[in-house]
Parts: structure tokens; C-alpha cells; sequence
């Protein structure tokens, strides 16, 4: 593979080029087994394999990548990434600007685990979702039940013109439930440990394991058939309690994607959209109430959003974002952070695979937690609403206005957990949101979550993420029943 | 690189299929691209991107037990390395018990579909030409205002072949443009988009994209508009929008097997007026076409709404097996994720009708004109709702006229409410698709009698 790389390098290097990237991802593996209703929903063993060559010219980058890792094509595309970067500079208004950095001497990164996803025996992961899905079918009102497990191997070699180089093996792993309840058109779902996909983690199979499928899936099933005789969720502003499972999805959406520097410098106004934030508001912003503490953290242990180094060199990093609800710092890249007047990048650089160019993604993006126990929390609520799971999420192009169906609602009585309610909706404007939070739970309620469906950029780029978050507790909230 | 004209795979599927022991068979999707991607910020040019990729895809069925691998390596032993790979997937793959077997490959080709060789082999000198003039386009109308978007050119080959026999090709070739022109400095920013499609780079004209997103975004200050119940005005690239989750909800073959299909009550009723006709056809010259589906079905002309009446959904292998019904050549990779997406029509056409863009508005009396929307997703399927927002240029119009611009909404609204309350549609229809050939939407601006929003935001 070295050699490969070096001839790559070799082939971009030319007058007029500053830098030149190479990224290797071999394997770039994905398993997915999948029960549905008894039968194979997916069992896919597939690799994607690709180089990627980024070179830098003093006015553009060009970025060319093949799935064919021989010497010829790979030469073919190092030399079409420089023609890229050469016409794409030829009207550039300034010269392009990157902080000075350059990048491990030599580095490797390896994903701990005890037991290796790859190397488990596919008939045992088909025996245990087999035996989950079936379990979800409590009643004929299930119409339909999924078992998933998942898992991801990335194997990386990245080298630079400038000498930096490093190796990587980052693996990923997930399963859940999903159990859909239909009585004529009312439709009910209930998922578990989350949704869309259940829950993932970095890691082996251990996680897996510690997610017992078998053993929730009776009672998830059942939720879902309750949940079509409930009550619609009741309308009106209220308070509402957030699980950790939907915190980490508006973190994410409301918090995560509007400190990325380049939505805030407008580079992805075209399509994902820009931000509510300013880059002149970032040490002085109020985005949230006082409790509020959010940090991008590429060294969270288990955390999708965990490396060594980000896809230009950059060291994994734990930067303070909201500070006491004052945000105070953003997600960059070597780019974006100099245009700010950084002299380091915050290292949160990633591409999906060697087949896409690094852009700035979420690392693991974590509100931290505050001083209570869920009890002590729900003791303050009068009369409001605990919502959970996701099933639905929306929010506008400057990350404002939001809109997040949960697939279960709970009345929540003179601080006890009460009946279910269907349909729950809640809507609000991310910084009136944030600022209406007044309480936070304790550690004990602090849960790390994996997202391994963020899109952004062009060619779309789907990456993983992690967010941990605790439960927490918000006044005056729009809260309506779908 | 190019997607040659005379484009083959060095591998024989037909000797992988030989080599599988009694009772396996197979299919197998060899993908070969070529793209260009430029995209522009802030008035220049900024990841800018080539690709060159190969992907196979060898589903294997032992009996009634099926899994899928994949990888990049097209040769015969590429082949064979993926079916043993997928063959010990598919031994401990529950049994699908409706599984119909790979289709013989019966029936006479309908013929080839539209391509463009000179699409497919753009430079990425040529490519960036092409985003420039947009650049120039939009900055020539509006002076000073921010100019983003993107281009996407270049071209696909596909074969698919099975052990009953079939093998097939089919080429693909797409440019596709879209363009957003804003002041980020007016409080409230103001913006502007326009895109388009086509699947020949001679026939398709950056320039006026350019000059039709300035033309959008509005040049005084957005006035808020109080949620609710409002008439519609949707241009192209919403309508486009509106009938990918009508297609998705209510034509997937996955939504008719699980139950949860907005139409699944619903068919052969009529939910919209007779004026409104929408087709799935992959083989339309409007379209971005392609001869076969990822099965190796021949594609073809699939009536979805017929003058207002619902038809029924559409299918894939496993689908067809669970449903009972005749395959509709709608398969989508067998590797998509969980497998949940399923077959959905991709190449949509809704029919004309014959009122100009001011017809619409004039008749529309008072409501709203939407350009677009923004992160659509579904919140109840069995009933068709979803949400979503505004997005670069929506007005207010009032008396038959557009009086001034709109902060933008939420709306939360039933997909089959909205195309029941169709009103008019308009005559001018223009191809909106993806980055990639993964399907188009053919289709006019619509004036919609009552559109559901649900809350406002602040620009």
C-alpha cells in the first residue's frame, strides 16, 4: 500500500501544487444482517474500497478518488485531481488560506474491542435476531417487525506531500428493534435501544451483546399495540422532559450542524444551508440557558465520532462549544479555521470514505451533564410531557426552527411518569429552546448515542457521529398530538 | 474516463453462476461510473470533485435463502470471490419463503434509451466551464449577491446478469445544476434557487438557471406570514418534491407488504381530480433514463395516479413474490440499507396542464408561492403526512397577485391532501433530479386549494 501511495504523491507533485493528500480506505467494509417478519431483510457483506487524492494549489483543491487501486488508474487520478484544482483556481477572487499544520510523522489509531464483529459467527447473529423479531410479534396488530445488526471496518492509510502519515482501523457496531403496529390507519412504532437503526457504538461485538434484543423485545412489542390505544399527545405549551435518545438528536440538529464553520461561512448555503450563528458571535453568542455545556469530543471513549486523526492530519480533539450557555467555539478545518483566525484547525475534518474529500463533520458532539437524578427532575413538573425515541425530525436551513416527532409520549403528573400518549410532536426556535432548559440530569442519566446517518455535502457524504446527552428539562414548549 | 460506448466487463457472470453448487443461484450488478462533481460558494469554485468507481453487487440464493456481497473487483475471479462470500451469508439466511427465483429473461427488449457519450466523458475542464457560466450568469443579475450550487456531470454503465440466464445493459448519461443566489448581510436574509436535469449536456443551458435564481430571491424585506391553512402556488422544484414522498409513501412495494402505504385503502379510487395523471417511466425522453432496473427488468411506462384514480404500487423480486403481483422493474440495489427502502418509482411524470406560472397565481386568488422545500420527512406514513419548510423565494399573494415576499414555514400536511386539492397545474414542466442517475421528476408548477402550515421561523 505504501508504495501505491508514494506513487500517487509522485503523480500529483508538480509546479504550482502545495500539498498533495492521499487516503486509502481498505477495507471500507460493511455488514448488515436483518430479520423482517421471519425472513432475510438484508444479509450483505459489502466492501467499497477506494483511494483518494487531494491536492492544494495556492488558489483551490481538487479532489479525484477510484475504486481501481492499481498503479495506473491511481496515477490517472492523482494527475486529474491537479487539473481539477488547477481549473478550479484559474478564477479564484483570493488566494485560499489553511492553518500550518502538518500532520503526524507516523501514527496509528486501532478501535479497542474484545471480540472482533467481523470475526463472529454469522449464524449466531442470525439466531439471536431471529429470535428478537419474533419476540416483538406479542400481537396480530404487529404487522411488522425488524432485527438489525450492523457493522463497520474502515481501514485507513493517509500520507501528505509534506511528510505526515498515519494508519487507522476504525470499527463500528449496532443493532436495534423495530416493531410497527397498525390498527386501519393509525401506525404505531416503538424502537429499541433507539430508532432509525437502534443504537451503534465504536467498538466489537461486547455491545452487542450488552443490548439484550431478546430480552426488551416482548415489552417493546407491546408498547407499540398500547401505544395505538392511547390518547393523542394533548396540545399546548407545556413543560417537557427529553430522553437522553431524542436529547442527542436535537443536540445534533440544532446545536451540532449550526457550529460547523462552514455552514456559518456559507460554503454549504447551496445545499445543507447555513447557520443562525455568526463567526463574529463565537465567544459572546447567548445560545442557551446558564446549564447549558456542549463540547466536540473526537476522545470520547466508544463515541462514533472517535479517531486518532481527522481525514487532514489534525490530532482528535475535545474543544469547548457552549460554555455556560456562551457558545465559545466551533467544528473546523484546516480551511475553515484559518478564514476564522485560527492558528489550529479543530481537527473535525472527515470524509465518509476514500472516496470523498474531508469537509467538516461533528466528532462527538456531547451536552454535558448537570446535578440531577430523574426523579428529582420530574418532581418539578407539575403537569407536562416525557418524549422519547425518535420518529420524525425536521429543521430549517439556518438551524432555527425545528419540528421532532418522538414514537412515545408519557403524561408526566405532580412529578410522576403517568399514562402513554401517541403522536407526540414538539416544535420551538433552537436558541429560545435551549435557553428555556432548566434542568439537567445527573451522570446517572448520561447515555452515549451513535448516529450513523448525518448527511452533508456534495456528493452526499453519510457519517457516523456520536452524541452523549443525559435527560433533560424544558419550560414552555410547543407540544401538539399528530 | 468515459463510460465507453463499447463498454464490457471482463468478468462472465455466466461462469461464476456455472461454478455454484445445486440448488444456488444468482444475480449480479456490475456498475461502472464516471462523475464530475463542481460545486461553487461564495462566488468561486470549492470541492471540487471527480470519481471513478466500480461496483459489483452478487446476490446469491441458496434454495429460499439469499445474501448479498459486494465490491469493486469486475473480473471472473472478483465474481467467484464475491458468490463464495455471499453463499456463506445466504446458508444461514432465514428462508424467504416467497421468493419467486431469478426471472428468465423472456420477452423482447423495448429498444435502448436516450444516452450522450459526450455527457458521460466531460473534462473536468468542461465541467468547471459549466458551473462558471452559471458564476456569471447569476452574478450578472444580481451584483454583489452571494452565488452557491453545484454541477454534476458524467455517466453510468450497467449490467445485470442472473444464472436463469438474463444479462442485460444500460447506459446512463446526466447533467444536473442547481443554484442559490442570497444576501446573507439583509436582516432577514433574502435567496433565490432555481435547478434543472437533463441527460445530454448539448441540450442543457447553465446560464438562465443562474439568472432565474436571482430573479427568485426576493428584493425587498420578507414579511411574516401567520401559520395555518393557506392556498399554494407550488413551483417545480416543490412539486417535485411533494410527489417523491406521494411515489415513497404510497407506490413503495415495501409500504403495500409492511401495511404501512398511504394508499394502501386506497387503490383504484380516485384521490386526486381527473386533471391530475402521474406516470413512473424511466424510458421518457424528458426523464434521466435508463433501459432496466437493478433486477434487469426492462423498465417501463407504470400509470400511478390515472386521471385522479390510484394504481397500485409498485415492485421488485422479493415484492412481487410477498404481493403475488407481476414485476414492475422498480428494483433498487439489493444492498441498500436494511433493506427497508424497497422498490419506489423513481422516474416521475406528472402530467401538464395548460395555465403559465401568473395563470396560477391569478386563479389562486390569495395564499402563498413556494420556490421550495427544505428537510422533508415523514411523520405518519399510513396517513401521507410529512413536514418540511420553505425555502428561497416564497411570497404572499393577495387579489391574484404576488404583493411581496414571505418569511418562511412549516408546514405538516397529508401528501394525498395536497393532491386532492390540486386546482391547477401549470404547462411549462422542467426534469428535477438527484447528483446522481438514481431517477428525475418531470413536472409542472401546481396550484393547491389548502396547504397546512404549522409554525414560521424567522427569515
Amino acid at each position: 500500500m505504501e508504495e501505491l501511495i508514494r506513487s500517487a504523491l509522485a503523480a500529483a507533485d508538480g509546479p504550482g501544487v502545495a500539498l498533495v493528500e492521499v487516503r486509502v480506505v481498505a477495507p471500507d467494509r460493511f455488514l448488515q444482517i436483518a430479520v423482517r417478519d421471519g425472513a432475510a431483510s438484508a444479509l450483505t457483506d459489502a466492501r467499497r474500497d477506494a483511494l483518494g487524492v487531494r491536492v492544494r494549489t495556492d488558489r483551490a483543491y481538487g479532489f479525484a478518488t477510484t475504486t481501481d487501486l492499481r498503479p495506473g488508474p491511481v496515477r490517472d487520478v492523482a494527475r486529474l485531481a491537479v487539473r481539477l484544482a488547477r481549473a478550479a483556481g484559474r478564477r479564484a477572487p483570493e488566494p485560499l488560506r489553511v492553518t500550518d499544520e502538518r500532520g503526524p510523522d507516523r501514527g496509528h489509531y486501532e478501535t479497542p474491542m474484545k471480540r472482533d464483529p467481523f470475526r463472529t459467527d454469522p449464524a449466531m447473529v442470525v439466531d439471536i435476531l431471529r429470535s428478537a423479531e419474533a419476540a416483538l410479534h406479542v400481537s396480530r396488530e404487529i404487522k411488522s417487525a425488524l432485527a438489525s445488526f450492523q457493522a463497520w471496518d474502515e481501514q485507513k492509510w493517509y500520507a501528505s506531500s509534506g511528510g505526515a502519515s498515519f494508519t487507522s482501523r476504525i470499527v463500528h457496531v449496532g443493532a436495534g428493534l423495530t416493531a410497527t403496529a397498525v390498527r386501519g390507519s393509525n401506525l404505531q412504532r416503538r424502537s429499541a435501544p433507539s430508532s432509525h437503526g437502534g443504537n451503534a457504538a465504536q467498538g466489537g461485538f461486547e455491545f452487542v451483546d450488552g443490548l439484550d434484543l431478546i430480552g426488551r423485545a416482548p415489552g417493546l412489542g407491546q408498547e407499540a399495540v398500547d401505544l395505538l390505544g392511547a390518547p393523542v399527545c394533548p396540545t399546548g405549551p407545556t413543560t417537557l422532559v427529553l430522553g437522553s435518545d431524542q436529547l442527542a438528536l436535537q443536540v445534533h440538529e440544532s446545536v451540532g450542524h449550526a457550529v460547523e464553520l462552514d455552514r456559518i461561512f456559507g460554503s454549504e448555503a447551496g445545499f445543507a444551508g447555513t447557520s443562525w450563528v455568526s463567526s463574529a458571535q463565537i465567544g459572546s453568542l447567548r445560545f442557551g440557558s446558564d446549564l447549558m455545556n456542549v463540547v466536540a469530543d473526537a476522545t470520547e471513549p466508544g463515541g462514533l465520532g472517535t479517531f486518532g486523526w481527522d481525514d487532514e492530519g489534525v490530532a482528535a480533539q475535545r474543544t469547548p462549544i457552549v460554555d455556560h450557555g456562551v457558545l465559545v467555539g466551533s467544528l473546523s478545518s484546516r480551511e475553515s479555521a484559518a478564514r476564522l483566525g485560527l492558528s489550529h484547525s479543530g481537527g473535525t475534518a472527515r470524509g465518509s470514505g476514500g472516496d470523498r474529500s474531508p469537509i467538516v463533520r461533528m466528532t462527538n458532539v456531547n451536552l454535558e451533564p448537570g446535578d440531577l437524578s430523574l426523579e428529582e427532575l420530574l418532581s418539578g413538573v407539575e403537569d407536562g410531557v416525557y418524549l422519547d425515541t425518535n420518529r420524525s425530525w425536521s429543521i430549517d436551513d439556518r438551524r432555527l426552527n425545528f419540528q421532532f416527532g418522538t414514537e412515545f409520549g408519557r403524561r408526566i403528573v405532580k412529578g410522576e411518569i403517568g399514562p402513554l400518549v401517541r403522536n407526540p410532536i414538539y416544535s420551538g426556535m433552537s436558541p429560545v429552546f435551549w435557553g428555556s432548559m432548566d434542568a439537567l440530569g445527573n451522570s446517572s442519566t448520561r447515555h452515549l448515542w451513535g448516529l450513523t446517518n448525518c448527511g452533508k455535502g456534495q456528493p452526499i457524504q453519510v457519517m457516523h457521529v456520536g452524541h452523549a446527552a443525559p435527560v433533560a428539562r424544558f419550560r414552555n414548549v410547543a407540544v401538539r398530538g399528530g | 474516463m468515459a463510460v465507453r460506448r463499447d463498454a464490457r466487463s471482463p468478468g462472465e457472470p455466466a461462469k461464476t453462476f456455472g461454478r455454484m453448487p445445486d440448488g444456488c443461484t444468482g444475480d449480479v450488478r456490475i456498475i461502472r461510473s464516471a462523475w464530475t462533481t463542481i460545486r461553487f460558494a461564495n462566488g468561486r469554485i470549492h470541492q471540487p470533485h471527480l470519481e471513478r468507481s466500480t461496483l459489483v453487487s452478487l446476490r446469491v440464493a441458496d434454495g429460499k435463502r439469499l445474501a448479498t456481497a459486494t465490491g469493486s473487483d469486475a473480473s471472473t475471479a472478483g465474481l467467484d470471490a464475491l458468490a463464495a462470500t455471499a453463499r456463506a451469508m445466504a446458508r444461514v439466511a432465514p428462508l424467504e419463503k416467497r421468493f419467486p427465483g431469478f426471472p428468465r429473461p423472456t420477452g423482447r427488449s423495448p429498444g435502448a434509451v436516450p444516452f450522450s457519450q459526450t455527457t458521460a466523458s466531460v473534462t473536468p475542464e468542461e465541467a468547471t466551464r459549466l458551473a462558471e457560466e452559471i458564476l456569471a450568469s447569476a452574478t450578472a443579475r444580481a451584483p454583489g449577491a452571494r452565488v452557491s450550487g453545484v454541477v454534476n456531470v458524467g455517466g453510468e454503465w450497467r449490467r445485470v446478469a442472473n444464472s436463469s440466464g438474463l444479462d442485460r445493459t444500460t447506459r446512463t448519461s446526466m447533467v444536473q445544476a442547481t443554484v442559490l443566489v442570497d444576501r446573507p448581510e439583509r436582516d432577514p436574509p433574502v435567496s433565490g434557487w432555481s435547478e434543472g436535469a437533463h441527460w445530454n449536456v448539448a441540450r442543457f443551458r447553465p446560464g438562465p438557471l443562474g439568472e432565474e435564481a436571482a430573479e427568485r430571491m426576493a428584493r425587498t424585506t420578507p414579511a411574516p406570514v401567520e401559520p395555518g391553512p393557506h392556498a399554494v402556488v407550488l413551483r417545480g422544484p416543490a412539486v417535485s418534491t411533494l410527489l417523491s414522498y406521494l411515489a415513497y409513501l404510497g407506490f413503495g412495494g415495501n409500504g403495500e407488504v409492511e401495511g404501512w402505504s398511504c394508499l394502501a385503502r386506497k387503490r383504484g379510487k380516485k384521490v386526486a381530480p381527473s386533471t391530475f395523471s402521474l406516470v413512473d417511466d424511466a424510458r421518457a425522453k424528458e426523464t434521466i433514463p435508463s433501459a432496466i432496473d437493478y433486477e434487469g427488468t426492462w423498465t417501463e411506462r407504470t400509470p400511478l395516479v390515472d386521471r385522479g384514480v390510484a394504481r397500485d404500487a409498485v415492485t421488485d423480486l422479493l415484492t412481487s413474490g410477498r404481493l403475488r403481483r407481476k414485476l414492475t422493474g422498480h428494483a433498487q440495489p439489493p444492498e441498500a440499507p436494511f433493506g427497508d427502502y424497497g422498490p419506489v418509482p423513481e422516474h416521475l411524470a406528472l402530467a401538464a396542464g395548460d395555465a403559465s406560472e401568473d395563470e396560477l397565481i391569478r386563479e389562486t386568488r390569495r395564499g402563498i408561492l413556494v420556490t421550495r422545500f427544505h428537510y422533508v420527512i415523514p411523520v405518519d406514513p399510513a396517513r401521507g403526512i410529512i413536514t418540511g419548510m420553505t425555502r428561497d423565494g416564497s411570497y404572499v399573494i393577495d387579489r391574484g397577485e404576488v404583493v411581496g415576499p414571505a418569511r418562511n414555514l412549516r408546514f405538516t400536511e397529508s401528501v394525498l391532501t395536497a393532491i386532492a386539492g390540486t386546482t391547477l397545474l401549470g404547462k411549462e414542466r422542467r426534469t428535477y433530479a438527484g447528483e446522481r442517475p438514481g431517477g428525475s421528476v418531470t413536472a409542472p408548477a401546481m396550484a393547491v386549494r389548502s396547504f397546512r402550515f404549522t409554525s414560521a421561523t424567522l427569515f
